[in-house]
């Protein structure tokens, strides 16, 4: 299996190729990043994606993590169903 | 009315609940899982005196305590969103709307993850997903496996797995990659543990005198470490071998390794296949901070404390006013330090609610921290003192500014 196949996005299965070209295309955020490919928008709610997404960034385009979250939390953070989703 | 709810039932929302209820307060703790405890559930491990930090026991301690004390543990729910309504907290679940007027966020902490190829092989687990599976649901989770990833929680599991008669084969270095981080460069784990074995000589006493050895030589690279590891509980540590692809059709068969020199950089050709049918994968742990970063409070990146920190005082307040944290939220330390920490933050919500506790409990609990800390076997940062400093000064700049500016800061002075 060549390295680059690797999924890093569990939930939407994106894979580090796609991710790279992406980066290497746009110069892109990682919330751009995200929104490009899904990476990270899952069910999972990019909880185990997050860290390897915000470290591709911060390596490539040599940007330092700062006090802010480089990937916005927002509700519902977990799965809900369609009648829960009403309650909010 | 609900004077606190605390999402999160392990070491510290637990010891939380209870100092509250203890002062007469109406307690409401909410977790995901069907047990309470938290991670306190999967720990198992011998403390430097011989004796043995069972997890499972200090969870029921605390879960009977709450029984008693009239603490309501709702389990099995899951906490989506979180508004402030006037004063109350709204906390959204999948059971249902509740509302009170503090909110203490004890949320733990999750996995950081070391993608490589394979990993999405059936058979492939977090190091946590181990622990939990063989000392909480009691399933083995394989016959004969192997760990990637160096640190104290990987070598804590390790231990508890072949105490449950798991065989580990070996614990390799995770690959060196796009994706992979510190946790791949031998040099920083051996700095890293050896760090850890000056702190707490008698948890790994056996291994820790040896990775000292190997610290004194490291200007010379890994040339002394020898290629096949050495054992820690029996168990090769092949700082000099990485795995670079997990291999199986439908399920792990296998893991591909490759030798490393002493710059630990791929020997070329130097590969060879370790079987096993189960792999874990250790990347560390990073605060939980979802629904802190909901609430709007603010948040400071402290690598020290293991990432992004919603930013809080040694009272456990936050600058959103009924809000409170406590555990490893606030930063990856071990559970003994998160009770230590529920304690306070149950004392800082008991005084809002009452105005009744003692300046003297308050010093006494935060000291209590301070002990723990300094006493404590298991250091996942080495530098966490540094990181728990830089969040006090923050605090105290915040707070300052705060002050200069007229904006109500948070009230609750005791």
């Amino acid at each position: 299996m060549r390295e680059n196949q690797t999924v890093v996005c569990r939930c939407e299965e994106v894979t580090l190729e796609e991710l790279l070209k992406t980066i290497q295309t746009y110069k892109c955020s990682s919330r751009e990043l995200k929104l490009r490919t899904r990476a990270g928008m899952g069910v999972c709610g990019g909880r185990t994606c997050r860290a390897s997404l915000d470290h591709l960034i911060s390596q490539k385009e040599g940007i330092n993590p700062t006090d802010s979250i480089p990937l916005k939390y927002q509700p519902p953070i977990r799965p809900i169903t369609f009648k829960n989703l009403g309650d909010i | 009315m609900i004077d606190v709810i605390v999402i999160g039932g392990g070491p510290a929302g637990l010891s939380a609940a209870n100092t509250c209820a203890r002062n007469g307060l109406q307690v409401l703790v909410l977790d995901e899982f069907m047990k309470p405890g938290g991670r306190l559930l999967g720990q198992l491990h011998e403390e430097p005196d011989g004796e043995w930090w069972n997890g499972i026991k200090e969870a029921s301690v605390l879960a009977s305590n709450a029984d008693n004390l009239g603490v309501d543990v709702k389990l099995g729910v899951s906490v989506h969103n979180l508004q402030s309504d006037k004063g109350n907290w709204i906390v959204f679940t999948n059971k249902g709307k509740f509302r009170s007027t503090n909110l203490l966020l004890a949320t733990g902490a999750a996995e950081t993850p070391l993608p490589l190829p394979g990993w999405t092989l059936p058979g492939v687990m977090s190091i946590g997903a181990a622990q939990v599976m063989t000392n909480v649901h009691r399933v083995k989770v394989g016959e004969k496996g192997v760990i990637v990833g160096m640190n104290i929680l990987s070598f804590a599991i390790m231990r508890e797995l072949r105490l449950a008669g798991i065989q580990v084969d070996q614990v390799l270095l995770p690959p060196r990659n796009e994706l992979s981080t510190e946790s791949s460069n031998p040099l920083k784990i051996i700095d890293d543990l050896s760090e850890a074995a000056h702190l707490a000589p008698g948890f790994i006493m056996k291994w820790g005198a040896k990775l000292m050895r190997v610290k004194a030589l490291r200007k010379i690279g890994l040339s002394f470490y020898p290629s096949n590891g050495f054992k820690i509980w029996d168990v090769p540590i092949q700082l000099k071998q990485a795995v670079v692809e997990i291999l199986g059709d439908k399920k792990v068969e296998g893991v591909k390794v490759v030798k490393l020199n002493t710059k630990g950089d791929p020997i070329p050709g130097a590969e060879k296949i370790v079987e096993a049918d189960f792999v874990c994968i250790a990347g560390g742990l990073y605060p939980l901070v979802e629904l802190a970063a909901i609430s709007g409070c603010p948040f400071h990146y402290i690598p020290e404390l293991g990432g992004h920190i919603p930013l809080h005082n040694e009272r456990m307040e936050t600058p959103v006013d009924g809000l409170y944290v406590s555990g490893n939220i606030t930063g990856i330390e071990s559970a003994k330090i998160a009770m230590a920490q529920g304690v306070v933050a149950g004392l800082s919500i008991s005084q809002k609610v009452t105005k009744r506790i003692k300046l003297e409990e308050m010093t006494k609990a935060i000291e209590h921290v301070h002990d723990v800390r300094a006493k404590s076997i298991i250091q996942f940062h080495p530098d966490i003192q540094k990181g728990r400093k830089k969040i006090e000064k923050l605090w105290n700049h915040y707070y300052q500014e705060k002050k200069q500016t007229k904006i109500p800061s948070i009230e609750n002075s005791i």
